[in-house]
Parts: C-alpha cells; structure tokens; sequence
C-alpha cells in the first residue's frame, strides 16, 4: 500500500464522479435526499455494509463498494480459491489457490482502494447469530446457492421489529449463469422475499433411472450410471469425492466404457466433471453486468440520492440484450413471509411418506428433510434420533387418519428458519 | 454378463485418465459456454482501446480474464486525482501524475499471463491524420472507444466503416401431412402403434409430432437471408466466400436430391426410447448429414469451379446451415443524423431539450419521461460513476466476445440503459 494522504485515504477530488450524485437531487430523487455533506458522511464513515459471498459476484461487488464510497464493508465466504476461478474471479492470482476467498479478496481490495476497512470471515453464514445481521445497514448476496440464499432471506425476515425501523435489512441478491443474470431488492416483510419466488427457478435435470440402468442414449446418461450406480457398488461405503481428480477419472474412464459399449459418443473428461458437480458456465462479463446493478442498487439504497430497483431485474445477453425489469409479488402464503396457510388437496390414501416426498418435490415448496407437526402432536420429526425412531411409524399411516378434513399441518425444515402451514383437504 | 462386466472395470482402471492442463481447468467455466472454437478466436483477437478510463478498464477486465489475445491502450492522458478516485486499474493516490495507459496496462496485465498488452502514449488525431496509422488502426480485429469527442469519432467510424467486414455467421428442420385430416390420421398412426396404454414413448411421440408440420422445410427467416443482395463496397475474400455459400444453400435447397430441405444436421435430440433405436436413428441422421454434406460441396465445385474456400470453413457453414444470421451493421451516427455537438458546458437542461426537439423535429410533442432522463445527464453531466462503469464494462464485454466468437448474437442498434430504474432498452434498429 502507497503512502496516501490521510487516514481515510482521501484526495481532493478522489469522489469527483460519485460527488456529482450526491451534491445535488435528480429528477426521480425522494425529497427525503440529504445531498452533500451529510449523506456522504453517511456513506463513507458510518453505513455499514455485509457482501455474502467473495467468488464471481462477490469479487466484483466488493470493488465496486469500494470505488463507490463504502468503507466499511464485512465479507463472509467458505470456500477457498481453485483454479477454475481464476477466469473470473479477478481480485486472486495462481499463487492465491488453495487460500481462503473472503480473506485474499479483503486484503487486495485493502490495498488497491485505499482507506477502505473489508473485515472477512471464512466460514459459514449459519455460524453467525441474528446480533451480528443487526449491525449492518444492508446485505448484498453474491451466491451460487440456493440453500444459503434461502437461510439469509429467512434470518433477514425474521430480524424485522415493526418496532424498531432499523431492524429492517434490505438484501440485494443477484446470480449469474453465463450470459444470462438477475439482480433484485428485497424489502424483508414490505416486498416480495426470496421464498416468495421460489417457483421460478428451473427444475434441475434429472435422468430417470431406468434410462440411466437400461437404455442410456446420452453420454450424460453414462456419466449418470458411473455416479450412481457404479461407485456406490464398485467402492462400497466410500464417498465419492467430486474434487477429486482421480475420482472424476475414475467414473470417466467408466462412463467411457459404457458409452462404447452402447455406441453413444461424446463422453468427455469436462462433461464428466459438469454432470457430478453441477457445474454451471460462469464469464467475467455477465458477473460485472450483475454485481454492477445490485452495487448500483446498494448505492442508491444507502444515500437516497435516486429510486431503486422495484424489485426484479433480469438480463440475457446471448440473443442481443434482452432484460425484463418488474415487480414480484408477494406471496400470501410464503412460509417465510406470508404467515397464511397453503391450501393442498391430497388423497385419503395418501400416506404420511407420500406427503413428505411431495413437499420435497413441489416447486415453490422445495423443502429437503420437513418435519410434521399438527399442534402439539407431533407427526413425523427428522431430528433428533430419539424422536425421529419414536415418529417414525407415523410415515406408513394414511394422513386421513391423522389430519381431520381441512385441518392444519405445520412444515418445518431443520436447515431453514421457517414454518409452513398446510391446510389439508382430501379428494 | 458379469464376467464381461468384470472385465470392463479391469480394463478402464488400469487406465485412469489425469485431469485436463492448466490452462483448460482455467477457463472450464467459459469453455462449457464457447468451446475450444470460441476460445481460439478470442485468443488470436486483437483489440485497441481508446481511453484508459474506468469504463475501458472494465471493458478490458472482462476480455483480459478470459484470454483475449492482445489489447492495446491507447491514451495520451496522465492520471488525474479523480481517474484514482473511480478506476479500480489505477493503483490509487500513487497513480496521480502518471500515465494512465502504463499504470492501467501494467494492472490489467497481472489478471492473466497469457494476454499481451501495450500501452500506446499516441494522440488519436495524430494517428488518423497520417496513412499508416490509419493502417494500424485497421490492423486491429476489433476497436472499443469510450466518450470519444464527436468530431474524432466521425473520423474513426468512417475510416472503420469503409474497411468492410465479414458478416458473421452463428448455427436449427421436411413433404409432410399437411391438412387437418393427415394431422390427425399421423397422430392415429403412432397412437396404435403403442402396443399398450400409456407408453410414454408413444405419447411423447404424439406430442411432438407437430414439429412434422409446424415449420416449413426452409424457416422464414433462412429464406429472407438467402435471398440478400450483397453489399456494394463489400469486396473482401470472407465476404466473396460467405456469400458463394449462400448461393450454394440455394441451389442445394432447389436441388431435386434435397426435397427443398435444408441439409440435416448430425445431431439427433434425444427422445424416450431403447438404446439400439435410439443409435440405430443417430447413425442414419449421420448419414444423411454426411451425403447432404457431400451434395454441398458438389454443387459449390460446380457453381464456383474457381473459388477456393477452406474446407473446415464450409463443413461449420452446413453443419449450421439451420442457425445462420446475417447481421449488418450500420454506419456510426446513421440514426442522430445531426449530430450533437455537446460539450460539458453547455449541458443544461434547456439545452438537451433544445437538442432532443431538433433530433425528432419541432412538431413532436415530448413525453413526460424524457424530462426525467433529461434532469439525471443534467445532474451529473461529467460523471463516469463506478457501478455504471461496471455495468457498461460487462455489457460491452459479452458484445466484444458475440462478435469475436462468432456463437451469440450482438446487439443491432443502440442499447440504452437507464440505472435509475433499472432497464434496458434497444433503439434504432436497423
């Protein structure tokens, strides 16, 4: 780090373009807008600032903060750098692989935009309790999961005091898939939260297995027997390590011999990998485009200098540049934000187990291991063992005998900080 | 069977396959996008940027980590205390007084070893004023210019415009039932072919048979390409090739062995069904694709017996023969006509109202919205804000990688953006 001028790092005319902004309102600007002296001491020495994720977004989103004024600025991240980040990922370099993101990322970004405070944490989201969300004054989520970006979206709303106005967080979430992006603010318990819209992501691809056992015809369906069916019966109990390059050569060398051996072409190394790990195609491009509007959206959150996005952006830039901007509703019965009970109809016959693999399945539900409750009385728990053996023989017995026409159930999920109610009623 | 089984294992794990190199481990998240082809066309592109500033570092970010192939900037400038305040490719307080092109270079460069840089110190106009920069100038694959003055961008876009290039070409189906009643007795036809009820494979087979019908043999689109007149100042070899290509598609297609189709691409989309069908269908679809791909490059020997065109260029040209886009680009400046001669000084509001009414003429009445876009360039007239630099870095990005790669399809217009609210928008498309 050079020898800059004072402590806060500033130079005369250092904020020159942002100063444009904050020195006088525009013609969409909120009367509440306190240009000059005033939001800027806001923005540069008190707001303070969490980014969620220090990988393609967050690399991104952390420069920009940083260029744009915030100075105090937390980053939390597990993972640590792999090569196949470096075409992206522009705050590591070959020598980071292997360190931790959240920390290499708040070092470079130290040192290149001085006066600039990024406090990391390599770890998880969930280790952190709901005083440390409380000293933020806004949470930006650059993730690649679903999962975490459903617990952050539940803690936040769940944080919100109508007594107290600043227990409310917006979050600024944003996701990248190669060309294609979106960018949104939610409002926890004002606008449509995370939970709400969780019917529009896409179903993941699933190979039916007798196709993967009898008749495969695509090399995915190769790659799917060698992961699924083969390692568990060739190596037993030992975990299939999708970092592991041997690993991966193993259910390749597999995967190829099978596709010789029903003439399907196009088994590869990288398809092999793609298909165990889920790997979704990720460009420096799209991640900018991305970061740039939730930054721009955080900016513009913190200083009330112009409007912010009402609620949803979205971008595809493979067929010129698409995007759609809109407004996405709340969702009435939401487990997270809602509070009303979802309506589902169901079969007298069906029976507990049914239930519980149609919440797992349904799209805007998407709830892996949910527990049942009916009032006190509990119907099936996955945790602890001692209540999960005890609840266990519930999962045979027909719902019907369990749940009056048009009663309640209530759905809650260990990895979440939600409750669903199911109103039941049978055809 | 499970001794062969047995043996199958033996065999593929005495074998263990190592991972791929470095530098495909590097880029795996880009190659699942444009492939080897892609990347090989990014890496023998060379680019000149025109400017240093924050939104042409960010540009120039988003190409260098993916392995452009050389960038040179171009830019006289010393670094100001306000360039070190926005532009994360300047090393802050300490770039102050320095050249921007260096520092920005020198930074730009650390993110991937494989790309070439140069910072060049020339003044643009100098350049222009002389025939071999002008020269140098056209030896680039691609030129990205950032807030450029009017006068000098004329001059560049004209120089640029009159050095023609290729059209690109990016890559999708036959004398089927055509009434209601031949719909329906199809639909009957596969429906009794199920030997019990619902075999999905049957009711996957109905439900997709409109694809027989729905599209005419040649899409309407294709037709409308094949049928272009080509350009006047277009002489270069690729455009001669391109459009001998095109001829040829149209000869292939009124050919009396082709059935007014087009030739048939070599990949069959899967369908539920047994393997051996399954296969069986894929090496028959290779076939035609292969004798279809043959009756081409008959017809292109005969129509053009002089013209050599490299092999490998005429396979992807049949191989996506379905998927072909034409795309022209029109002149710099086309659109606003008069062109506006707006200096920081005189950007008031009044004065952008003024310039608005004369680019769409004096009788049109002006939209409420256009004061608001009006009142926010007024607001902040000189501002090259960090996150709009971001944001246009990235947008610019992935149209450099469309153009170069030839897989996407670029913007035809003018793309404009609006961070207020959040939106895009294409206007004056051609």
């Amino acid at each position: 780090m050079n020898g800059s001028s004072s402590s806060s790092g500033d130079w005369h005319d250092r904020y020159y373009h942002v100063d444009q902004i904050l020195d006088r309102p525009g013609p969409r600007t909120d009367p509440s807008f306190l240009a000059g002296d005033e939001v800027k001491d806001f923005l540069r020495n008190k707001c303070k600032i969490l980014v969620i994720g220090a990988g393609g977004l967050g690399c991104e989103i952390l420069a920009n903060l940083a260029l744009s004024g915030f100075k105090d600025i937390h980053v939390i991240d597990m993972d640590t750098i792999d090569i196949s980040n470096l075409n992206r990922q522009f705050l590591f370099r070959q020598k980071d692989v292997g360190q931790p993101k959240a920390i290499v990322a708040a070092e470079f970004i130290m040192n290149r935009v001085p006066g600039v405070k990024v406090t990391p944490y390599y770890g998880k989201i969930q280790d952190k309790d709901d005083d440390y969300y409380l000293q933020f004054n806004l949470v930006i989520c650059g993730l690649d999961s679903v999962e975490a970006r459903r617990w952050i979206n539940a803690t936040l709303v769940n944080l919100v005091d109508p007594e107290n106005p600043e227990s409310l967080k917006p979050l600024i979430d944003g996701g990248t898939e190669g060309f294609k992006g979106q960018a949104r603010v939610i409002l926890p318990t004002v606008s449509s939260c995370y939970e709400c819209s969780l019917d529009m992501l896409n179903k993941p691809t699933a190979f039916p297995i007798c196709t993967i056992a009898n008749t495969p015809r695509l090399p995915e369906h190769c790659i799917e027997w060698a992961s699924v069916l083969e390692w568990p019966k060739v190596h037993g109990d030992k975990k299939l390590d999708t970092d592991d390059p041997e690993h991966i050569g193993w259910l390749y060398s597999m995967a190829l011999a099978r596709a010789k051996e029903f003439k399907i072409e196009g088994v590869t190394w990288s398809l092999t990998q793609g298909v165990v790990k889920n790997i979704i195609p990720a460009i420096a491009s799209t991640n900018a485009i991305i970061a740039a509007s939730c930054c721009n959206e955080a900016f513009k959150i913190a200083t009330s200098s112009a409007a912010y996005l009402n609620n949803y952006f979205m971008l595809i830039g493979t067929d010129a540049v698409y995007s759609y901007t809109f407004e996405h509703e709340r969702r009435a019965e939401c487990p997270v934000c809602g509070g009303e009970s979802l309506d589902i109809t169901i079969s007298k016959e069906w029976t507990v187990d049914r239930l519980i693999e149609m919440l797992v399945e349904k799209q805007d539900i998407q709830i892996k291991k949910p527990s049942l409750a009916s009032g006190a009385k509990h119907i099936y728990f996955q945790a602890p063992p001692q209540l999960e053996e005890a609840t266990r023989p519930n999962l045979e017995k027909k719902v019907s005998d369990l749940i009056p026409d048009g009663g309640e159930i209530t759905v809650t999920a260990s990895s979440l900080p939600f409750s669903l109610s199911l109103r039941i009623n049978y055809s | 069977m499970l001794k062969t089984e047995s043996i199958d294992i033996e065999q593929a794990t005495t074998h263990i396959q190592a991972q791929p190199d470095n530098k495909t481990r590097r880029y795996d998240r880009q190659l699942r996008l444009w492939a080897a082809s892609g990347q090989a066309a990014l890496e023998s592109a060379r680019l000149l940027v025109i400017s240093a500033s924050a939104t042409s570092t960010s540009i120039l970010k988003n190409l260098v980590l993916p392995g452009i192939g050389h960038f040179t900037i171009l830019d006289p400038k010393k670094v100001t205390p306000a360039d070190a305040g926005n532009n994360f490719f300047l090393n802050g307080h300490s770039s102050i007084g320095k050249f921007r092109a260096e520092e920005a270079v020198s930074l730009l460069r650390e993110l991937n070893d494989s790309v070439d840089g140069i910072a060049d110190l020339r003044n643009l106009d100098d350049i222009l004023a002389k025939e071999d920069g002008r020269e140098w100038i056209q030896s680039f694959s691609l030129v990205i210019a950032h807030n450029l003055d009017q006068d000098i961008l004329d001059t560049l876009s004209q120089l640029l415009w009159e050095n023609p290039t290729s059209p690109s070409l990016i890559v999708h189906n036959g004398a089927l039932p055509k009434t209601y009643a031949e719909k329906q007795a199809f639909k009957a036809n596969i429906r009794n072919l199920s030997q019990k009820l619902d075999e999905e494979n049957f009711e996957e087979a109905e439900a997709q048979a409109f694809r027989l019908w729905s599209e005419s043999p040649v899409p309407s689109d294709i037709s409308a390409t094949l049928n272009l007149p080509r350009l006047d100042q277009s002489s270069s070899t690729s455009s001669t090739a391109f459009h001998a290509l095109l001829q040829t598609l149209r000869a292939f297609i009124n050919s009396p062995e082709s059935s007014g189709c087009l030739p048939l691409t070599s990949t069959l989309p899967d369908m539920k069904t047994d393997t051996e069908s399954y296969v069986k269908l894929q090496i028959m679809y290779k076939e035609q694709a292969k004798g279809d791909n043959a009756l081409f490059k008959t017809i292109l020997k005969k129509e053009f017996p002089d013209l050599s065109i490299d092999e490998a260029m005429v396979d992807a040209f049949v191989k996506n023969a379905h998927h072909i886009k034409v795309l022209r680009g029109r002149r710099w400046g086309t659109w606003d006509k008069d062109p506006a001669s707006l200096g920081p000084a005189n950007i008031t509001e009044e004065a952008l109202r003024t310039e608005v009414q004369s680019l769409v003429g004096q009788g049109v009445e002006l939209p409420e919205q256009l004061d608001d876009a009006i009142g926010e360039i007024a607001r902040a007239p000189t501002a090259d804000l960090p996150n709009s630099a971001a944001f246009l870095g990235g947008m610019v990005a992935q149209e450099a990688i469309k153009m170069i790669t030839k897989q996407y399809v670029p913007v035809n217009g003018y793309c404009v953006i609006d961070l207020v609210e959040t939106w895009t928008g294409i206007v004056g498309q051609p």
